[in-house]
C-alpha cells in the first residue's frame, strides 16, 4: 500500500482527523523509540518519553509551518526532550560489572565483547546528550546525516565534525577505563 | 610519529583507509597503539551490531489514549472559558437595559426600601462574615471529597 505523503498527512492531522495522527505515530515511532531507549537506560522512562513526543507533536502541529520536514520537527522535540531529561542524575560508574580485563584482544573473544558492550553502554551514557543523540542516531537504520544536522540545528559537515569527536570521547572513555 | 598522532587516524582506519606508511609501522610496533586500534575497531562493530528497542506492541494505542486526554483537557478549558465570557456577556446585557430603561425613567431605585432591606440584611451578613473561614473551608473540602470521588470513579477518563 502507499504511504500517504507527508505533507498530506500533516494536514489531515491538522483538521483533526485521528486516524491521519495514528499513522504518524505509526510511522515514526520506531526510530523515535529507538533513539529513546538508546539514550534512556529505564525501560518504562524511555516509552514515557517516547510518548511525550508525540504528545507535543500532536501539540505543536496547528502551529507547525511545514518550513522543514515533521520527521525533523519530530527528532528535534525528541533531541530536546532527551537533553531535559538528562538533567536528571543518571550516571553510572563504568566498573560495575566485577572483573575487568586489562587489555582488549584476551584469548576468550566473546566474552571480551560481551563485557566491552556492556561497558560501552555505559560510556555512551557518560557523553553529552548531544553526542548521544548522534551516535545513536548516526548507527540507526534509516536516519539520515540531514535529520541529524537538523534536530539538532546543526551543517551537516559539523555534524560529521562532532560524530568524530564524539566516538573519539567515547574511546577515550574506553581506553582509559580499560588501561 | 608518536602515539597521540594515531587520534586523527584512527576513524580512519576504522572506515577501511589504509594508514600510511609511517603510521602502519608505529602501530605494528606499539602494543599500545594496536590494542587501541583493536578497541576502535570492536567499538565500531558493535555500534553496528546494536540492537534496535522496538516500540511496545500497545505504543500507539497509549500515545492516541493521551492525545485524546489532551484534547479532552483543552476542549474543558475552552468550555470554560466560553462559559464564563457567556456570562459576562449576558451581565453587560443586562446592565446595558437596565441603564436604558433607568435612563427613560422607566425604572427606578428606590432607595428607602435599599436602605431597608440593607438594614433588614445587615445582621445575617455580619454574622456570616464572622464565620467565613470556617464556611470556605468547609466548602474546599466538600469540593475536594466530590473531585476525588469523581476521580476515583472515573470522571477524568475520556473514552478514545
Amino acid at each position: 500500500m502507499d504511504e500517504t505523503p507527508e505533507r498530506v498527512l500533516v494536514a489531515r492531522c491538522r483538521e483533526g482527523d485521528e486516524q491521519a495522527f495514528r499513522e504518524l505515530v505509526d510511522r515514526y515511532k520506531g526510530l523515535v523509540f529507538a533513539l529513546v531507549a538508546r539514550t534512556i537506560q529505564d525501560a518504562g522512562r524511555a516509552e514515557e518519553v517516547a510518548q511525550d513526543v508525540f504528545v507535543r507533536v500532536y501539540r505543536g502541529l496547528p502551529s507547525f509551518r511545514g518550513d522543514s520536514r515533521v520527521s525533523t520537527w519530530i527528532y528535534r522535540i525528541t533531541v530536546n526532550l532527551l537533553a531535559a531529561e538528562r538533567r536528571l542524575p543518571a550516571t553510572e560508574p563504568l566498573e560495575g560489572t566485577g572483573e575487568v580485563p586489562r587489555q582488549f584482544g584476551s584469548p576468550d573473544r566473546a566474552f571480551d565483547e560481551l563485557t566491552l558492550r556492556d561497558r560501552m553502554e555505559k560510556a555512551l551514557r557518560r557523553l553529552p546528550t548531544n553526542y548521544q543523540v548522534l551516535i545513536n542516531g548516526h548507527y540507526l537504520k534509516g536516519m539520515r546525516y540531514e535529520d541529524l544536522a537538523e534536530a539538532l540545528g546543526l551543517p551537516i559537515g559539523t555534524v560529521k565534525t562532532h560524530l568524530h569527536r564524539a566516538k573519539r570521547q567515547l574511546r577515550h572513555l574506553l581506553e582509559t577505563e580499560y588501561r | 610519529m608518536r602515539c597521540e598522532d594515531l587520534d586523527d587516524l584512527i576513524e580512519a582506519v576504522v572506515a577501511g583507509d589504509p594508514l600510511p606508511a609511517e603510521a602502519d609501522a608505529h602501530v605494528a610496533a606499539c602494543a599500545s597503539c594496536q590494542a587501541r586500534v583493536d578497541l576502535a575497531r570492536a567499538m565500531e562493530r558493535l555500534l553496528l551490531a546494536r540492537e534496535t528497542p522496538d516500540p511496545p506492541v500497545h505504543f500507539t494505542l497509549q500515545v492516541m489514549r493521551r492525545v485524546s486526554q489532551e484534547r479532552w483537557r483543552v476542549e474543558q478549558f475552552v468550555d470554560v472559558g466560553f462559559n464564563l465570557a457567556l456570562g459576562a456577556g449576558v451581565l453587560v446585557v443586562l446592565g446595558g437595559v437596565a441603564g436604558l430603561l433607568w435612563s427613560l425613567g422607566w425604572f427606578s431605585i428606590d432607595v428607602a426600601a435599599l436602605t431597608t432591606a440593607t438594614a433588614t440584611v445587615a445582621p445575617w451578613t455580619a454574622r456570616l462574615m464572622s464565620e467565613a473561614q470556617t464556611l470556605v473551608l468547609a466548602a474546599l473540602l466538600l469540593s475536594s471529597a466530590l473531585a476525588l470521588w469523581w476521580w476515583m470513579e472515573g470522571g477524568g477518563e475520556p473514552s478514545l
